[in-house]
């Protein structure tokens, strides 16, 4: 038996699944360009916690832990990395001498501090990615891509399978990786991302090549493709330009509040807090009233 | 296009597909995968493609939906025209109205979300009218049997339900012409059978013209009008499935049936096509001819005894055969798994009991979705049982259904180093450059080497785990890997260790096996040697076995001698 990806679609009844495309799309799309772009640490993490409460909400319990795993593992590994390799900032914790490749490694507080926002816009970016692939219906994200991609099926696959392809094969060559003997190479993230990637691409054009067979890139009339309203609808706008136009003002207002180097600062004025309640707030959108009630 | 225009279209123009000097290359590639390949396929015929892997049988079908060459770029040369239509001038998209097309891995041909929406696409994409398309789907998924699919996911579906539908999905806009790629490599007995004959159905009764390419013909080749057999990128043989079977058993045997190979072992002729066939030869509804035995070709060993491919009577290998004498590797005691597919935690395996000891050949069937790849999985520590407990006290190597997944670097030196990984590549018997980059191998070099990454580690100097386990590791292939890979599981259990391999190939199992443990939705159901279990069902026998009927009668080899026996006690016929 097929074991699901994590952040493979399941659809539900519940509001991310049933609203529209374009709406969802500027609700999730504002989390996820503040948890790409922000540097301010305390909108980072309340962008995160924002995107994993609406995950909850729509029923995308198993894509968020996932993706809260996945992007820890990377915000730590960051960190650690970015202590090692990098030796600005003037508060320095520990001087490790002379390593090989890396030179002197000295380990500064506002090397730890960069990383740690590195760190955390990586995690935010997997947990918005995660509710994206595990609630938004890729046949809708298909529909959608026919409009404006009408003769290439790549693109259309690119667009709308590639993440779902990406993270049954990442599921799959974890489970070979662990099989491997002790005495062969292990898989390193570089590899195994490599592969991932590639592997991807090439059932990219698989699934590409299916889809021309059914007539994607044909002369044939329109596909007539037509979303079905849905009463989250009007929520999912009003939340999403809200929310994008705090993501956009924290972007053009916000840059040099925090800064790593050559020492911490962090100015701490309305608008970062301000911005920090409106993303943790936001995740409940995704909520709706008794919703469960009723059912087995 | 409207479906009853496509069929005319194809009607008028005398041929459903039609190639004519047809050469291609794929682009970077040194050789042709096609050479002058002529031929022409009525409306209306069931071809069955025939050859070895490699030999040019997908590349045939992808020029005749018109992927080759619009999708897959190269050099092509000569003419291939679908209903009349030249593929040159008309990509796969245009051509989806006049041919289908089922490619063998089902999971790259689904590409919606359920059932329903999948089998609506390419109307949509074609533009017809919403009553039309409801219409259709409704149409398809009856004659195709899955209604009941229609609001499921593509993700809560078995492996032959995901073909049933990708076979809907071709079908749905009626075109004249459909082709298939291997579509029962990946199914068990029982849905690889349904499957046929559901083609041969839709054939006498939409009067669709079928090619199907197999490598398991004995399946296939009842239901043809006619074979097509490629060699080496060219037309080797094109006529009917019984002088495909006489040019098969003196030019290339690793094409026969088992039915034809015993009955031309035998001197037995007319050839049969199938079960049915060979039943009302014997019963002598149809006159046999008697020929001297052997005469088609002579073996490779000489004398009178069929050829080696022909062989394969089982035989206990490693240890005195005594289960007392054989250290137990595998010991599985009441072992429940429980799997959650995305609908809900279900159980897989129920109270599994299982006991495997050193030097066995073991194969592992059931019908898809019975268990067999959990048990595995549980066994190498994949998965944990939520009751009971299995133990491998000499430790175990799993390699899983896709062997690509274990090669992610650019060269066998990364992969493998050291001692230990120069052991685990002599056990599985490979001697390749460190610098040769994986993805350069063939097939079966691939497979051993992704098991050589699973045992690297795992040996003891040059000593085996105590149970190697492959899963379903026989998709795909021909003849002749599938003799390899018998040849790669002796190797193994000669140096000591249990080999357990999950099939759905029952003619390997014939073999490889000495023993066969038979899974039923999450039970052994039966767990015997190999002789017993394949000869006494239905589905899960051997052609020779459901030929002959009797108890313990599955191989080749046997069913020559019981031909040449019988013959000869009545004096001939």
């Amino acid at each position: 038996m097929k074991k699901l990806s994590p952040i493979a679609y399941v659809p539900r009844r519940e509001t991310v699944q049933t609203a529209s495309l374009a709406p969802v799309t500027l609700y999730l799309g504002a989390y996820l360009l503040v948890c790409f772009f922000s540097s301010d640490p305390l909108v980072l993490v309340t962008a995160t916690i924002g995107a994993v409460i609406a995950g909850y909400g729509s029923g995308a319990k198993r894509a968020v832990n996932f993706s809260l795993k996945l992007g820890g593992f990377l915000a730590l590994t960051m960190v650690v990395v970015n202590a090692l390799v990098t030796s600005r900032g003037t508060t320095v914790l520990a001087r490790l001498g002379d390593w090989p490749i890396l030179g002197r490694v000295d380990v500064t507080a506002e090397a730890i501090a960069a990383g740690g926002v590195i760190g955390l816009r990586a995690m935010g970016t997997m947990v918005v990615i995660g509710v994206w692939s595990a609630c938004v219906d890729p046949d809708r994200i298909l529909q959608a891509v026919h409009g404006v991609a009408r003769r290439s099926a790549l693109t259309a696959t690119l667009i709308s399978r590639l993440v779902p392809l990406a993270a049954t094969d990442y599921a799959r060559i974890g489970e070979a990786a662990t099989l491997r003997g002790p005495a062969a190479s292990p898989v390193g993230r570089g590899a195994m991302a490599h592969r991932l990637l590639a592997g991807s691409l090439d059932r990219a054009v698989d699934v590409a090549a299916t889809l021309e067979l059914r007539g994607y890139g044909s002369s044939g009339g329109s596909a007539g493709f037509r979303a079905a309203p849905s009463r989250y609808d009007r929520r999912f706008w009003v939340a999403g330009v809200f929310l994008m136009a705090v993501a956009l003002a924290e972007l053009a207002f916000g840059s040099g509040r925090f800064d790593a180097y050559p020492e911490i600062s962090w100015e701490f004025g309305l608008e970062g807090p301000l911005a920090a309640i409106a993303f943790s707030l936001g995740g409940f959108v995704t909520w709706r009233r008794g919703r469960r009630k009723g059912r087995p | 296009m409207n479906p009853a225009v496509s069929q005319e279209s194809a009607r008028r123009t005398g041929f459903a597909l039609e190639f004519d000097n047809l050469g291609y290359r794929y682009a970077g590639a040194r050789a042709a995968a096609l050479e002058d390949v002529s031929l022409s396929i009525e409306p209306g015929e069931f071809v069955v493609l025939a050859g070895a892997s490699g030999s040019g049988k997908t590349s045939l079908l992808r020029a005749g939906c018109g992927l080759i060459p619009h999708f897959h770029g190269g050099e092509i040369s000569g003419t291939a025209r679908v209903a009349g239509r030249l593929t040159t001038e008309n990509g796969p998209g245009e051509l989806s109205d006049v041919v289908g097309y089922v490619a063998q891995d089902p999971e790259t041909q689904i590409v919606s979300t359920t059932v329903a929406a999948e089998l609506d696409l390419p109307l949509r994409f074609r533009g017809d009218h919403p009553a039309e398309r409801a219409r259709a789907v409704e149409e398809v998924a009856l004659a195709l049997g899955i209604p009941h699919l229609l609001p499921r996911t593509v993700t809560t579906l078995s492996g032959g339900e995901l073909q049933r539908v990708a076979l809907a999905v071709a079908l749905v806009t009626r075109p004249p012409l459909i082709l298939l790629d291997e579509p029962t490599s990946q199914l068990d007995p029982v849905s690889g059978d349904e499957l046929i004959w559901l083609l041969r159905r839709l054939n006498e009764e939409w009067g669709v013209a079928v090619v199907l390419a197999e490598h398991r013909l004995e399946r296939c080749l009842a239901a043809a009008d006619r074979v097509i057999a490629m060699d080496a990128h060219r037309i080797g043989f094109d006529g009917s499935p019984r002088d495909f079977l006489s040019w098969a058993v003196a030019e290339r045997p690793e094409l026969a049936t088992p039915s034809a190979l015993v009955f031309a072992g035998a001197g037995f002729e007319p050839l049969p096509t199938g079960v049915r066939d060979a039943r009302r030869t014997l019963r002598g509804a149809v006159p046999i001819t008697k020929s001297s035995p052997g005469s088609t070709k002579p073996s490779e060993s000489g004398g009178d005894r069929p050829p080696k491919t022909w062989v394969n009577a089982p035989r206990r290998v490693g240890g005195d055969g005594s289960e007392s004498a054989r250290g137990l590797v595998l010991n599985a005691t009441r072992l429940w798994v429980e799997l959650d597919p995305g609908d809900g935690a279900i159980d897989v395996l129920r109270g599994i009991d299982l006991k495997v000891r050193a030097g066995e050949k073991v194969a592992l069937m059931g019908r898809n979705g019975a268990g067999k790849s959990t048990l595995l999985r549980t066994a190498a520590g994949l998965l944990d049982p939520v009751s009971g407990k299995v133990e491998v006290g000499a430790g175990i190597a799993l390699l899983t259904q896709n062997p690509s997944d274990f090669l992610v670097r650019e060269k066998i030196g990364d992969e493998l180093s050291g001692p230990a990984g120069e052991a685990a590549l002599r056990a599985v018997g490979l001697d390749l450059s460190p610098e040769r980059d994986p993805r350069d191998l063939s097939g079966g070099e691939r497979q051993r080497l992704a098991l050589a990454i699973a045992l690297a580690g795992r040996m003891e100097g040059e000593e085996l785990p105590g149970i190697v386990c492959l899963d379903e590791p026989t998709r795909g292939m021909d003849r002749g890997l599938k003799e390899h890979l018998t040849e790669l599981a002796d190797r193994l259990v000669a140096r000591g260790a249990a080999v357990v391999i999950s099939t759905h190939d029952v003619e390997f199992a014939v073999a490889f096996a000495e023993r066969v443990v038979l899974l039923g939705d999450g039970e052994i159901v039966a767990d015997a040697d190999m002789r017993t279990v394949l000869s006494g069902g239905w589905y899960f026998a051997s052609e020779v076995a459901r030929v002959f009927d009797r108890p313990g009668l599955v191989s080749i080899e046997q069913g020559i001698e019981l031909l040449a026996a019988e013959s000869d006690a009545g004096g001939g016929s």
